[in-house]
């Protein structure tokens, strides 16, 4: 587990900031993990990024809280964070992990709608972040590793994103790249 | 005629499978003494796990097709071992992620799929053939082409300072790399796309590839296009 204080100051927050319905503060506490995440590769980091982003996409969307087993589902959010956060202060990094996999799985308790969309933000939240860390600098195939995730939903995200556009990635003028390219096929 | 080869990376193809431009590389194929090579890495990558998912398994299927065509080919058609591009992966990986450092830790930038295709590319180089790789994503193309670059934006993007060990780096410099945008290049310029609607169809085919992960910038692509003019 790397940089613990910083998790465990992510998750308090997520926890206040998921009952008080503050989309804004939970976006932002999704990307504090990122950088540990992307120098250590760490799993953890990962995982609490994944989740804190999926849930600030669920608290946005007002009808989820329509369906009858939302309340169940909150409460279960909720539970999984505290767990979390009590791993964090002990140094279990088993129950960490156990704690992340339970809100995943409450999940899978659901039905219906409210499950095929919950499912959806999660995977999404996967891939939001793994083109975060592959902006950072990490590779595609590491960065789809980390997350899980297929190379072909990776590149089909980034490729919308402005990435290429950075002045940095530009490593060779356009000319000599293509003399390279003709030379190959002449 | 000397043989050449391309060494692609799963990305290149993914740009092109995703806009339904594999067939280029057959016509590429047909019409250039060129062969077509990638690793059982990437191959695991393009097809093998692809063909798990509903979603990318026409994908796989089609790039498999290639493979079944003869059009992209395994290392053992030019007698290179997977267990010589493993032993020379293991090189590679341990040289890239042991280039960069950010907090007293280094970062491991690439895998075994993008070091393979470097792997591949050493060997084809000790052995004198005439190489280049095919490589879409950033990060690799950086490492060998720029890494003052990387450096510069890993700590940019990290808010930290980040140590670069030049030294483990020389194994990637000298590396030709082209990306799917050059290979739709040259398809136009030797008319074997299939369309014709002049420069609207580059613009056409380099965006597409762009917006399926190509790393080309929007700057780049005008360069492209305008050097048609000349």
């Amino acid at each position: 587990m790397q940089e613990k204080e910083n998790l465990l100051d992510i998750l308090t927050q997520t926890r206040q900031a998921m009952l008080k319905k503050d989309v804004f503060l939970l976006n932002q506490l999704s990307n504090r993990t990122l950088h540990t995440a992307s120098i250590y590769n760490d799993s953890d980091n990962i995982a609490v990024a994944v989740i804190v982003y999926a849930l600030s996409k669920i608290v946005e969307r007002e009808k989820y809280t329509s369906y009858k087993e939302w309340p169940n589902f909150f409460k279960e959010c909720i539970k999984g964070i505290d767990s979390s956060i009590e791993a964090i202060k002990n140094d279990d990094t088993e129950r960490l992990i156990s704690s992340i996999t339970g809100i995943r799985k409450a999940i899978e308790r659901l039905s219906g709608h409210l499950r095929e969309y919950i499912e959806d933000v999660f995977r999404k939240a996967s891939i939001n972040k793994a083109s975060r860390i592959y902006e950072h600098g990490i590779s595609l195939q590491q960065t789809s590793e980390l997350l899980g995730i297929t190379l072909f939903e990776l590149a089909e995200y980034t490729g919308k994103t402005g990435i290429a556009d950075v002045d940095l990635s530009i490593t060779k003028p356009v000319k000599n790249r293509i003399k390279d390219a003709e030379e190959l096929f002449e | 005629m000397e043989q050449k080869i391309l060494v692609f990376d799963s990305s290149t193809i993914i740009s092109l499978s995703l806009n339904s431009l594999l067939y280029i590389l057959e016509r590429l194929h047909e019409k250039h003494n060129i062969r077509f090579i990638i690793t059982e890495e990437v191959k695991y990558e393009i097809v093998e796990k692809p063909l798990q998912i509903k979603r990318f398994e026409l994908e796989a299927l089609m790039i498999q097709e290639l493979l079944d065509k003869g059009v992209i080919e395994l290392p053992a058609v030019i007698q290179i071992s997977s267990k010589e591009i493993k032993e020379k992966t293991f090189e590679i990986l341990k040289a890239a992620n042991r280039s960069f450092m950010a907090r007293g830790e280094w970062i491991k930038l690439l895998s075994a799929g993008e070091g393979s295709c470097f792997a591949l590319g050493g060997i084809l180089r000790e052995k004198g053939i005439d190489y280049a790789l095919a490589i879409d994503e950033r990060t690799a193309r950086m490492l060998s082409e720029k890494p003052e670059n990387l450096q510069k934006l890993l700590g940019k993007k990290l808010h930290t300072p980040v140590k670069m060990q030049r030294g483990n780096l020389d194994i990637f410099s000298d590396t030709r790399i082209i990306r799917s945008a050059e290979l739709c290049y040259i398809a136009y310029k030797d008319n074997l796309i299939g369309i014709s609607d002049g420069i609207r169809l580059i613009d056409a085919m380099l965006y597409a590839v762009k917006y399926k992960g190509c790393a080309i910038s929007t700057q780049e692509i005008e360069e492209v296009k305008k050097s048609l003019h000349n």
